[in-house]
């Protein structure tokens, strides 16, 4: 049949075997570095300390095994569960908002992939934790699940609309004191404009006869002045 | 007929292929390297002062060191190396001598001249073949020659001959230049014999495969990283993904500055041990307690919780260090003054990834607070502070002066506009400026480039109306008054107007050269003269403590009130169509400028009300807000309208005019035009209200002055 000569086919096998051996070393490298990278991106959102609480409530540990674990109340739970909601709300506000956002800002080039991945991922993790709320609160109570987002959702707003009203009213003192201030510098202006009138008055009066057609019409001023100032009093 | 490939032996060709491989390269890179070693911002004009505070050399010399680095080395030493490979090649051209390929020439053979008869040509024969013929002719020893040579001298003088008296010979000869007919030919290829020579090969493939196997997966893979590395906006990716974190809905600048803290850059600046020492120093400083404000470096008290939540590290020297250079505190040590002087410039280019995300969100509030933080860091002041202190000496105790209690700022172009003498009286005093600043601030305040807006309207190119989904125009017209300017030129009325270019006119359409308007003539058409086109750079900003040359830019954009959203995204304005100063720099022009800026109209037709802001991103209250009214037709309103408009201004002698006196139409109605001069006054006024407002007012306070 064929004579086949297999040292000459050493060369041709090995280049296909070192070709194939670089490109499957270089993509498992590649991808392994890929998933450490992913693992290792830091989470969108802090720890979900509400979470937390409702969590460890529910699994509360007796301190030594002899003894039973503390019986907590329903209605401690339940107020747990909505304060997870309501954080639970803040956040899927603040990842509905950034959506567009990122994406556009990922297409023009202006913020990094890895950004991106986290979105996605707690994107994801909002949705579990949406689908976890509802399934506890129905096993508190039927139908909860329905209405437990509208109630947090109101809270968060109002909890919002109360720091913003906190706010502004932590600046009522700063400015009363400076209004204070404002209105004494106002008050010494006036009166001392007053007092500068009177003395040209007196002083135009003795010396100088001829000039007193003109000093009703600059005391005219000072008098408007004064009934300016009477109403603040 | 035989083609031979052959490699350059005589070393004739290869030069003129390396050369002109090398011409290629180095060419633009020299344009490159020519370019970029020219100091873009030596030829812009700057605000002339003599103001220099106690930093100045040291803000200099960071200038100068960040127009360093854009100084490649790499880049250079290729250029000088490209220029001396070309030398080489041509000095090689000049001495090697190229083979002269002889043209096979009868005559010259013979020995005779071009124009001698066939007489002379026969007798010139005889003569040379008694002469050489190869029975006839002895070899000559001392001249080294053998039969054979003597041989083909005979054959050539015989072929030469009959070339010349044989017709078929002859046509040979004059076809392919050879009595033999056509000739084989050579091709030479332009690489040196050497690299094809025996033993080289391996030397050749190493070069070769370094090339293609090495460098270049080396250079793409460097450039595609490096693109990966840095967002879009030249900052590191890293920080632009904290800044998009950073982002709320209701920042402020405090909070923008507090967010460009995060900054990747940072980290590299203050790398290990610099991060926390002498943190406490600047923080002491900052926040001690300040002459206006609650702290020194006029940061709210939002702020300066922000500042002490933060972990000690880079970020918090980052953010201590940014309110230091904004408070314009003094930190009494080189080093710190240094790095307070390099965290602003910093700060300012991420400020631009800043702005690109606000942008994205659409909201109004963080883009503006993004705008004013740039103003801020330009002119090193805290957010909230009196615009004042961008003039040179202004101190807080100055601005307290010329303020007195009240809470709302002035601003410069309000100071400005006080009679002189009340100026002087309020702000020349002891603690407070001596004369001699006095003239100077009021010198740099004079040549602050101060964009009034003049008008503000919307139109389509070619049309009369908006209809919905057409490509709008905002047109602005403003010009440039320096605060504090005397004897303003009221405005010229035509150059309010914004004249359509010719449906015939391509270069004006294209934008390939402006025309300016410079009167009507009886008709009302308006004359154009061709104006020069070259773009007017306006001066570098000035910004003493900043230690970047940074040239101002303005950017328009229409927000929704109501929404708090932005309806129109920035366009930004660096060159202007008109000159700003004269050429000595300091004389203001009063030039109108016109800003144009193109959007989609919404689709929907009906009364859009924006707010316009104009924005310099350079000098804080130089800003302009001012509402402007869109007014969206319908359709088929609109073209009924334009219909009419048509058919009355078309000519007797037209098809059209013929066709409409066909239909018994009377000659042209003057009711559509009234219709729509009211339209078009009533969109104006709702742009012009409130400027016109404000020149009245401005004009009334330049005459009190004079």
């Amino acid at each position: 049949m064929f004579d086949i000569d297999w040292r000459g086919l050493i060369v041709p096998f090995s280049y296909v075997l070192v070709l194939g051996g670089t490109f499957m070393t270089f993509s498992t490298i590649y991808r392994k570095r890929k998933a450490v990278e992913s693992a290792n991106l830091e989470p969108w959102f802090g720890t979900h300390l509400q979470r937390n609480v409702y969590l460890s409530l529910l699994h509360l540990e007796p301190e030594n095994e002899s003894e039973k674990a503390p019986k907590v109340p329903d209605s401690i739970i339940r107020a747990a569960l909505l304060r997870r909601a309501v954080e639970d709300i803040n956040r899927i506000i603040q990842i509905r908002t950034a959506k567009a956002a990122c994406s556009s800002l990922l297409q023009r080039g202006s913020v990094g992939d890895d950004l991106w991945q986290r979105f996605q991922r707690a994107e994801k993790e909002m949705e579990e934790e949406l689908r976890d709320v509802v399934m506890e609160a129905n096993a508190l109570a039927p139908n909860w699940g329905q209405t437990i987002f509208q109630s947090a959702n109101e809270i968060a707003a109002n909890t919002a609309l109360r720091e913003r009203l906190d706010e502004i009213q932590a600046q009522t003192d700063t400015e009363k004191e400076w209004w204070e201030k404002r209105r004494a510098s106002i008050k010494d202006e006036f009166l001392k404009e007053l007092e500068d009138a009177d003395k040209t008055q007196t002083k135009t009066g003795s010396e100088d006869e001829p000039v007193l057609v003109d000093t009703d019409t600059p005391s005219a001023t000072p008098s408007g002045a004064s009934k300016k100032k009477k109403p603040k009093k | 007929m035989s083609a031979e490939y052959a490699y350059d032996e005589e070393g004739h060709l290869w030069p003129f292929f390396v050369f002109v491989l090398t011409f290629i390269v180095t060419v633009p890179l020299t344009y490159l390297l020519i370019n970029r070693s020219r100091d873009p911002s030596a030829s812009l004009k700057r605000v002339q002062t003599t103001f220099k505070h106690d930093h100045v050399p040291l803000v200099d010399s960071l200038r100068k060191k960040e127009k360093r680095k854009d100084r490649k080395l790499w880049l250079m030493a290729f250029v000088i190396a490209g220029w001396a490979v070309m030398g080489q090649m041509v000095y090689l051209i000049k001495t090697t001598e190229a083979p002269t390929a002889k043209l096979w020439n009868p005559y010259d053979i013979l020995g005779i001249s071009e124009s001698a008869t066939e007489k002379v040509i026969k007798s010139t024969y005889k003569k040379m073949s008694l002469k050489f013929h190869p029975d006839k002719v002895k070899i000559d020893p001392t001249k080294n020659e053998t039969l054979e040579d003597l041989n083909n001298r005979y054959v050539e003088i015989s072929k030469a001959y009959q070339a010349l008296t044989d017709e078929e010979v002859r046509n040979n000869y004059i076809q392919f230049g050879n009595p033999d007919g056509k000739q084989g030919y050579s091709i030479n290829i332009a690489l040196p014999k050497i690299i094809v020579s025996d033993g080289n090969g391996k030397y050749v493939v190493l070069i070769y495969s370094v090339l293609f196997g090495v460098l270049l997966p080396y250079l793409v893979g460097s450039w595609w990283y490096g693109t990966l590395r840095r967002s879009k906006e030249g900052v590191l990716m890293e920080s632009s993904n904290r800044l998009f974190r950073a982002y709320k809905d209701n920042i402020d600048e405090g909070g923008v500055v507090a967010a460009l803290s995060t900054g990747k850059e940072y980290e590299e600046l203050f790398k290990g041990d610099k991060a926390d020492s002498d943190l406490a120093k600047i923080e002491s400083r900052i926040l001690a307690e300040g002459e206006t404000s609650p702290f020194a470096a006029g940061l709210s008290v939002k702020d300066k919780a922000k500042l002490e939540d933060l972990e000690s590290g880079p970020q918090r020297k980052a953010l201590a260090l940014l309110w230091a250079y904004l408070g314009r505190i003094e930190l009494d040590d080189p080093a710190l003054e240094k790095a307070k002087f390099e965290v602003a410039p910093i700060a300012h280019a991420l400020n631009k990834s800043f702005n690109a995300i606000a942008l994205a969100y659409m909201n109004t509030a963080p883009l503006l607070a993004s705008y004013y933080t740039s103003q801020l860091l330009i002119q090193a002041l805290p957010p909230k502070a009196s615009p004042l202190l961008q003039l040179p000496y202004v101190t807080p105790a100055v601005v307290k002066a010329v303020e007195g209690d009240s809470r709302v700022h002035t601003t410069v172009q309000g100071f400005m506009d006080k009679p002189d003498a009340k100026r002087r009286s309020l702000a020349v005093g002891a603690g407070l400026l001596t004369d001699a600043q006095y003239r100077e601030a009021v010198n740099v305040a004079k040549q602050l480039p101060y964009f009034r807006v003049t008008k503000a309207f919307f139109k389509v190119t070619g049309e009369r109306f908006i209809i919905p989904s057409s490509l709008v125009t905002l047109v602005v017209k403003g010009r440039f008054v320096p605060p504090g300017s005397e004897k303003v030129p009221e405005v010229n009325e035509l150059d309010l107007e914004d004249i359509d270019p010719a449906e015939d006119d391509l270069d004006a359409i294209l934008g390939r050269n402006t025309k300016k308007q410079v009167g009507k003539d009886e008709n009302g058409k308006p004359i154009m003269v061709a104006a020069d086109s070259e773009p007017i750079l306006p001066p570098l900003a000035a910004a003493p403590y900043l230690a970047r040359d940074h040239s101002p830019r303005w950017h328009v954009f229409l927000t929704d009130s109501k929404q708090g959203r932005v309806a129109v995204p920035p366009f930004t304005f660096v060159q202007f169509d008109q000159p700003i100063f004269e050429e000595d720099g300091k004389t203001p022009t009063f030039a109108m400028q016109t800003l144009k800026a193109q959007f989609q109209a919404p689709p929907q037709a009906g009364h859009y009300t924006f707010v316009m802001h104009v924005v310099c991103d350079s000098y804080v209250g130089f800003d302009t807000k001012m509402e402007v009214t869109l007014i969206v037709e319908e359709a088929s309103k609109a073209a009924a309208m334009a219909d009419e408009e048509e058919i009355s201004e078309a000519e007797e002698d037209s098809i059209a005019g013929i066709m409409h006196a066909a239909k018994g139409g009377a000659p042209p109605a003057s009711k559509p035009v009234k219709r729509k001069d009211k339209e078009d006054s009533d969109e104006e006024e709702s742009g012009t209200d409130e400027e016109e407002d404000d020149t009245s007012e401005t004009n009334t306070d330049t005459e009190d002055e004079s």
